[in-house]
């Protein structure tokens, strides 16, 4: 084991932490205002902004929607947020902001196929099927207009497409169950 | 002047400080006023062009929607280049304006002019006569730019022929810049830019 002394790389002799601090900062700077980036959104081309600063740069220019770094095409709906741990929501959403676009979230693949539908052992189904589902599924499909609390970003229409599409399949799964016990 | 244009500058203004260019003295800023909405920059002469040697100095101005727009920039110094105004030192580069994008810096900018000053665009001149001289009269272009060089931007190169049409000029009565203008214009041909400065 090689002592620290040894070790490749740039070397750093002491007092150079706040050097190296500064270097990190830098790294995450806004590549429009120079400063550390708030509410930090970054382009498909992997530039980082603030979204305050990025907003106003596509404001500015409307018809020349590109990246001020690479000037690669950008826009409103193709960035994505950054949300590191505890640094969202300390700051004051700035006048003439719009929110900041919302991260989309899909849900990972569950493994059950077409074939195992229906048989009444996958977890899903189940989990719906029993109980309290009359319920549960009524008040899940009839409040349209109800603001809920949700683990997943509200108001997107990406959201709103997957709220709609997973209702009309449970309506399809009721009909199907229904149709199961009759038969 | 709106906060992000001023603290921006401020910024910039130490990386530019900060930058090699600047230890090796090829471009270099300052402040004009404590507000930081007007600097004034400097760039040398790139090495193998005509204008190696000279130190060319700017006027930088800051708008308020300064990063969201460009800079006004145009040469104090005089200097002959097709994409530079001879007469105003109004610049023509398209960073400066449509081309512009936010993330660019003063930095940026004072290389990008002397990106200009190695590779002149006479297709898409500020000054027709020199872009037309530049295109038609390759080494009338860069003996005229050198002497432009040599006594607005302090460069090196003595032309004793070109000050001796000047002087000609001069002991009629004109004045030295219009006359080093004149004989410019017309390829040093001391017969037309008498003419012209005469008609
Ligand atoms: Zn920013
Ligand atoms: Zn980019």
């Amino acid at each position: 084991m090689s002592t620290a002394e040894e070790q490749p790389g740039p070397s750093k002799p002491s007092g150079s932490a706040t050097d190296e601090k500064e270097r990190d900062d830098r790294t995450f700077e806004c590549n429009i205002c120079l400063d550390t980036a708030k509410d930090a959104v970054v382009s498909m081309c992997g530039h980082l902004f603030c979204w305050p600063c990025l907003h106003k740069w596509l404001e500015t220019r409307p018809t020349r929607q590109v990246c001020p770094v690479c000037k690669a095409a950008i826009s409103k709906d193709k960035v994505i947020p950054l949300y590191g741990r505890g640094a969202t929501k300390q700051e004051d959403p700035r006048n003439n902001v719009p929110p900041r676009p919302a991260g989309q979230r899909t849900e990972p693949e569950t493994s059950t196929g077409f074939p195992g539908f229906g048989f009444g052992d996958g977890g899903f189904h189940m989990s719906f099927g029993i109980g309290a589902f009359p319920f549960g599924f009524f008040t899940s499909t009839f409040n349209f207009g109800e603001t809920r609390p949700s683990p997943a970003p509200r108001g997107t229409p990406q959201f709103e497409e997957e709220q709609f599409l997973s209702k009309v399949f449970l309506w399809v799964a009721l009909l199907f169950i229904c149709w199961l016990v009759l038969a | 002047m709106a906060n992000i244009a001023a603290q921006r500058i401020q910024r910039e203004f130490k990386e530019v400080i900060k930058s090699e260019e600047v230890a090796k003295c090829a471009i270099k800023v300052e402040l004009v006023n404590d507000s930081f909405t007007e600097l004034k920059g400097e760039i040398a002469g790139p090495p193998d062009t005509p204008y190696e040697g000279g130190n060319f100095v700017l006027e930088i101005k800051v708008p308020e929607t300064y990063p969201f727009n460009p800079p006004k920039v145009r040469f104090i110094t005089k200097i002959w280049h097709p994409n530079i105004s001879s007469v105003t030192g109004a610049i023509c580069l398209d960073i400066l304006k449509d081309q512009w994008a936010a993330a660019m810096t003063l930095r940026t900018v004072l290389l990008s002019l002397q990106a200009l000053l190695s590779a002149a665009e006479p297709d898409d001149p500020q000054d027709a006569v020199v872009a037309k001289q530049y295109k038609e009269q390759p080494d009338m272009f860069r003996q005229t730019a050198k002497h432009w060089t040599s006594v607005y931007a302090g460069g090196p190169a003595k032309m004793p022929e070109l000050d001796d049409k000047i002087r000609r000029l001069t002991d009629m009565g004109v004045e030295e810049h219009n006359a080093r203008v004149a004989l410019s214009s017309y390829n040093w041909d001391l017969e037309r830019a008498t003419e012209q400065l005469f008609s």
